[in-house]
């Protein structure tokens, strides 16, 4: 089964990769650590896992708009996620998704996806697939 | 949006990389918030100077700017950095900061931004009233909207960056006479003394407020200098970027009323102080001081001795220190520090030993647990000015 969904494009460009799923806002300064990708915000549902090459799912960002700046240098890292995908898109990542160049996408339902799922992110048209379920073959 | 032939090269990145990255913010910023066109600015101020906030992060998006032939279109001012060149040895800064910190002016002042690195570049040029801005730091939007009649957003570090190198802005939120208007009105029934109460009383209203605009009722005869207070102290703990002030007897037109009694103010005070027997720093200057805040505190510490076991920082702009030479040889004929460039929340104080401070500032007592690590304490300035000298 492939679900599609429909959101709202924020950043251009395709990626496809495993999904990581918060429930949590995050925050990009203070909360991810800009020299090994892994979350570090306290009490944060992803904390210790690495956004390294995922799509990563969560509600929205939070905190400083220097945050902004910690994704891009992520990315140029090559520590940074493949994709963003948001319930609402706020300014501290929209801003760092497009100076980094990486796609995003909000206005999704981020429950219908677990984290493990091979998400793909089209940036140009909102869409959002998930193409294959954690645990399927 | 609309966006003007012209515009649209930049968009496509004619212009080169640095002008298409800061229209794409633009444009996108300006979709989500449905601005119908950019406007221009006369003005930009960009925060995300202090190493000490944006670490390494932004270095190499600024190179990359400045390689990409980044230069503003629109006047532009810096936010203060993270230590005052005057006084390295006394802050403690190691050179491998010191170095990063320059690189970082260097890289704005390369994209011909001034560095002018203060919260305060209103006291340097002061905006024309109606004028439209693109200003990050809280504090300086607040006063730009609340005191000055312009009219800014409260943009954030990459925003302002972009509306520099483009010299515009999306039109929408607080760029529209309609989103600008009072929408509850905050009767005072406290006396407030001092500039800390005032903050104490935009703390209190902060929480409160949360998307509405205030209209305070019932000031006495404000200040630029209590104004500004309150105004950083209601933008620290809420998100407005504008209030409207109405002197005691006029009337006002029926809103939602809120009353702010004494207690109120006076508990704020005391939930926004530590109890302490002496501070290591009594820190002045959050928001950088005016000239007339310098002149208040040299007739205070004229003739008396900042005791050995305290430091006494005034923090200002490098601009009104040049203006103020009388007051600062008075500050520092007492054993006080007229600080420039930067301020104690933006530096590593802990470094410094210092451990807890007493301020006249509610912004700092609000931010300086949790930003500095250290125990904060809101005072009157004639209290601070007590704590940091002998007899």
């Amino acid at each position: 089964m492939v679900l599609e969904m429909h959101g709202r494009p924020i950043s251009p460009g395709r990626a496809e990769g495993v999904a990581l799923v918060s429930r949590k806002p995050l925050s990009f300064l203070g909360g991810v650590d800009p020299e090994t990708g892994v979350i570090i915000e306290k009490n944060h549902d992803l904390r210790d896992e690495c956004v390294r090459d995922r799509v990563l799912c969560f509600p929205h960002g939070h905190g400083s708009t220097v945050g902004s700046y910690v994704l891009y240098s992520l990315v140029k890292r090559g520590l940074g996620p493949k994709a963003i995908v948001n319930v609402t898109a706020d300014p501290v990542v929209v801003v760092g998704a497009i100076i980094s160049e990486i796609p995003m996408v909000d206005h999704i339902d981020i429950g219908r996806i677990s984290t493990g799922d091979l998400v793909e992110v089209d940036g140009e048209t909102g869409m959002v697939r998930v193409l294959r379920f954690r645990g399927e073959k | 949006m609309y966006l003007t032939p012209d515009e649209e090269k930049l968009y496509d990145g004619e212009m080169g990389w640095a002008y298409q990255v800061a229209m794409r913010i633009l444009v996108k910023l300006g979709d989500l918030y449905g601005a119908d066109r950019l406007i221009p600015v006369g003005s930009a101020h960009i925060s995300g100077v202090s190493y000490k906030t944006i670490g390494d992060a932004a270095i190499d998006f600024l190179n990359e700017l400045v390689k990409g032939d980044g230069r503003v279109r629109a006047s532009s001012t810096m936010n203060p950095s993270s230590f005052d060149p005057d006084h390295v040895m006394e802050m403690g800064i190691p050179d491998e900061v010191k170095e990063k910190q320059s690189l970082i002016i260097k890289l704005y002042e390369m994209m011909g931004i001034k560095p002018v690195l203060t919260c305060t570049p209103y006291y340097i040029e002061r905006p024309k009233a109606g004028s439209h801005l693109a200003w990050a730091e809280s504090s300086a939007v607040i006063y730009a909207n609340s005191i000055l009649g312009a009219w800014t957003n409260r943009e954030g570090g990459p925003s302002a960056l972009a509306s520099a190198l483009i010299g515009k802005t999306p039109n929408h939120g607080i760029h529209k006479a309609e989103n600008r208007q009072p929408t509850v009105e905050v009767k005072v029934e406290a006396e407030l003394g001092d500039m800390a109460e005032y903050g104490a009383l935009g703390i209190y209203m902060g929480r409160i407020l949360g998307e509405d605009i205030p209209l305070f009722s019932g000031l006495q005869d404000p200040e630029e200098d209590e104004l500004k207070q309150l105004g950083a102290a209601l933008a620290s703990s809420g998100m407005t970027p504008i209030f409207h002030y109405n002197q005691r007897g006029k009337t006002v037109k029926e809103l939602e009323r809120v009353k702010v009694e004494q207690r109120d103010i006076e508990k704020t005070m005391e939930e926004l102080s530590a109890s302490m027997d002496r501070p290591d720093l009594v820190f002045i200057g959050c928001p950088h001081c005016s000239l007339k805040e310098l002149e208040t505190v040299a007739r205070m510490v004229k003739g008396r001795k900042v005791r050995d076991d305290v430091k006494l920082w005034v923090c200002t702009s490098r601009y009104i220190r040049s203006k103020a030479e009388k007051y600062v040889g008075m500050i520092e004929a007492s054993g006080g520090r007229v600080i420039c460039d930067t301020c104690a929340v933006v530096t590593w104080l802990r470094d410094m030993g210092v451990e807890s401070l007493m301020t006249n500032s509610a912004k700092t007592a609000y931010y300086a647990p949790t930003l500095n690590r250290v125990e904060a304490s809101l005072a009157p300035l004639r209290k601070c000015i007590e704590a940091a000298c002998r007899g």
